[in-house]
């Protein structure tokens, strides 16, 4: 029997039977193929396959891959990861692509595969199928702009998967070990050092974080409907958990996550296309997860809570992520404009897709009862014990930020303002519907009974997250923010334009280095190459008969003098003469006698000798 | 619609005046532990959201007419330079 069987493998081999099913089989074989994963981390937690602190592994080329590493910080991301993809995949079941499901198991199974991995090679090989399974979910789309930035996207990656991989050769050479464990961490530049900051930079690019984040906000809104549902949990997620296990407590996280958070917010308010919106707001939650990560000093009350604080967010974020995700995507879906200058009054048609996503504008918001409410200010409670004052101020204004947009501009630009609907519009299939109900259930019941998120985190929690003086700041915080959109909403309609971001450096600037290559470099090489070519040439035309040739170039500057001394003075017949000599060069060779030839070699010796004497030193 | 707009305003200025009541009782009666100075303000997160709102609104769309908004078909032009060249 076998001992195990890793629940990433069943997404990734699953995938491969997708096409020989047909009709009702097939939809339910796609959602079978999560329900066995979910029956399978059961089967783990209960220690009936391989129990928490063990591992399973295989050797290879002298090193144990550890391809499972069962512990409550994997466990976690994994149940989250297989309950998402469940929900996801009812979302997606209409499509008709085979291709589209089976990049999207692909992607899921990957993500898994990640956060399974007990090793440097597992991580670096289910990490670079994660990032092509992705391009695949934006290239579906098969518009010019998804194409575009699909390449940007996987560009990006690959220098990130670069970065890894470099990272990965130096800390074996160094270390001997592949153990994919705590990174040392230090301030200035020895070889250990720098394979830390080689994988950290691979690890928070795709976490995200600011200024390497906008493949992010490029990409996510080019892919299809139902692949921007997917492409919002896993790939930030699993760069949360590596960061988790990688690097926590590392300060310079801290500020990096703050920044972000208030970055995503103050994007999201210039942004006209609802999923970009949305897109900007996963950079500013996943900020909150990395100032987590770096507040989560391992042995410290509230390095234990910031740690807990950025797993329980990762966990919330994904489903209400998701549910925000589904219901622009619905709306994308049946009315084909994602932009809230074409949107908008189109309550009467979707109250129910409506209803639906304010679930998780709320959750995202972090109102009481909704899941946000419980795992976003555990790590603003992290901020506070650990008495960081400026932190804690850009965390809390992140939080007004995100119900401005997500909760208030983006709904009030969509299904209301105008008060006519801007275009036709009705319900999206029904398997939407009930995917977004069946997460909008999970953002609420893990709201309104946190103990089971609480249950599953790695630490003890000993936070109470309904204490009266949270829930009356956050409802103070939440109503006067409202107070002041209301106020200002005439200032919040969308504009018909878009935002430059960190992307410009490589649209724009890339853009203007081909061009430098294309034009002055491009003259500059062909003129010394024309200067190269000519000087060959007449050596070549030289050598042919020096003796002559010397002759041709005597005269003729000797014609020249006489013309510029002496203008009157017909010089036609000695310009026919040399034309005629021009023309027969090189014409007949002098021939040489064998005593020349040799006085010619001995003196090409004697040269040879004169420059080996005095020209070498 | 009127009649509805209005009764969920009378709602709206019931709740902003319950929650600061709210904040002052919790900070009277239970006085919960304080990390920062200005949770001495019972008030602080109300200013916090409405200034915070404003500002970020404000701040963020200063940013954006002054320098960062573009025309949507920015990166679709061919680059000024190089229309010029051919």
């Amino acid at each position: 029997m076998i001992d195990w069987f890793h629940p990433g493998l069943i997404y990734i081999l699953g995938s491969a039977l997708i096409p020989f099913f047909r009709g009702t089989l097939k939809k339910v074989y796609l959602l079978f193929i999560p329900a066995l994963a979910f029956i399978n981390l059961l089967l783990i937690s209960k220690g009936v396959f391989l129990s928490e602190g063990k591992t399973w592994s295989l050797s290879f080329l002298g090193y144990d891959l550890v391809l499972g590493r069962i512990d409550p910080l994997s466990t976690v991301f994994a149940y989250v990861f297989v309950i998402a993809s469940f929900c996801m995949m009812l979302f997606a079941l209409h499509v008709k692509e085979d291709g589209q499901h089976i990049v999207a198991y692909l992607y899921v199974g990957s993500a898994l595969g990640v956060v399974f991995s007990g090793d440097l090679l597992t991580l670096f090989f289910f990490w670079e199928i994660m990032a092509w399974s992705a391009l695949f979910l934006i290239w579906y789309r098969k518009t010019k702009a998804s194409f575009g930035a699909g390449l940007r996207y996987i560009l990006v990656h690959f220098f990130g998967g670069a970065c890894l991989l470099g990272g990965i050769f130096l800390h074996v050479q160094t270390t001997g070990s592949i153990a994919f464990e705590t990174f040392q961490w230090g301030v200035g530049l020895n070889w250990t050092n720098l394979s830390s900051y080689l994988i950290l930079l691979a690890f928070i690019i795709n976490a995200a974080v600011p200024p390497l984040h906008a493949w992010l906000s490029d990409a996510y809104p080019e892919a299809t409907v139902t692949g921007a549902v997917f492409l919002t949990a896993f790939t930030t997620k699993s760069a949360i958990y590596v960061l988790l296990r990688g690097f926590p407590g590392v300060e310079l996280l801290i500020w990096l996550g703050a920044i972000m958070a208030v970055y995503g917010v103050v994007f999201a308010v210039l942004e006209n296309d609802i999923r970009r919106l949305l897109a900007y707001h996963i950079i500013s939650q996943v900020g909150y997860m990395v100032c987590g990560v770096g507040m989560g000093v391992v042995g410290t009350p509230a390095g234990e809570m910031a740690f807990n604080g950025a797993v329980a967010h990762a966990f919330s974020h994904i489903l209400y992520k998701a549910l925000l995700f589904m219901g622009a995507g619905a709306v994308l879906e049946v009315t084909g404009k994602s932009k809230l200058t074409e949107l908008g009054g189109i309550y009467k048609y979707m109250p129910i897709t409506f209803h639906l996503y304010m679930v998780g504008a709320y959750s995202i918001s972090g109102f009481p009862l909704f899941n946000g409410f419980v795992s976003k200010t555990m790590v603003v409670q992290a901020s506070a014990m650990w008495h960081l004052p400026i932190i804690w101020l850009m965390l809390e204004g992140a939080s007004i930020g995100t119900f401005l947009h997500t909760g208030l501009k983006l709904p009030w630009g969509v299904w209301f303002a105008k008060g006519e609907p801007a275009c036709k519009a009705k319900e999206p299939p029904w398997n939407m519907l009930v995917a977004m109900g069946i997460t909008a259930f999970f953002c609420t019941l893990i709201g309104v009974y946190p103990k089971i998120l609480y249950d599953m985190l790695p630490y003890p929690v000993h936070y109470e997250p309904y204490a009266p003086a949270h829930l009356v700041a956050m409802s103070q915080l939440l109503l006067f923010t409202f107070v002041a959109f209301w106020l200002l909403r005439k200032r919040l309609h969308g504009e018909p334009t878009i935002t430059l971001d960190t992307d410009w450096f490589y649209r724009k600037a890339g853009e203007r280095i081909i061009w430098f290559c294309e034009k002055p470099l491009m003259t500059f090489a062909n003129f010394v190459d024309r200067f190269v070519l000519n000087a060959a040439r007449a050596l070549i035309w030289f050598s042919k008969n020096p003796a002559a040739a010397f002759e041709i170039k005597k005269k003729e500057m000797l014609l020249a003098g006489k013309r510029r001394l002496a203008k009157s003075v017909s010089t036609d017949v000695c310009e026919q003469a040399l034309e005629e000599e021009k023309r027969k060069y090189p014409g007949e060779l002098p021939g040489l006698t064998l005593g020349a030839s040799i006085i010619l070699i001995l003196f090409s010796f004697l040269l040879y000798l004169a420059l080996y004497l005095f020209a070498i030193p | 619609m009127k009649g509805t707009m209005k009764h969920l305003f009378r709602i709206l200025y019931g709740c902003l005046f319950l929650s600061i009541l709210a904040g002052f009782g919790v900070h009277f009666y239970l006085s919960p532990h304080h990390y920062f100075v200005w949770e001495n303000l019972p008030v602080f997160s109300a200013l916090y959201g409405f200034i915070g709102c404003i500002l970020i609104i404000l701040g963020s769309k200063a940013l954006g007419h002054r320098w960062l908004q573009k025309e949507e078909d920015y990166y679709d032009k061919p680059e000024t330079i190089r229309s010029r060249d051919s």
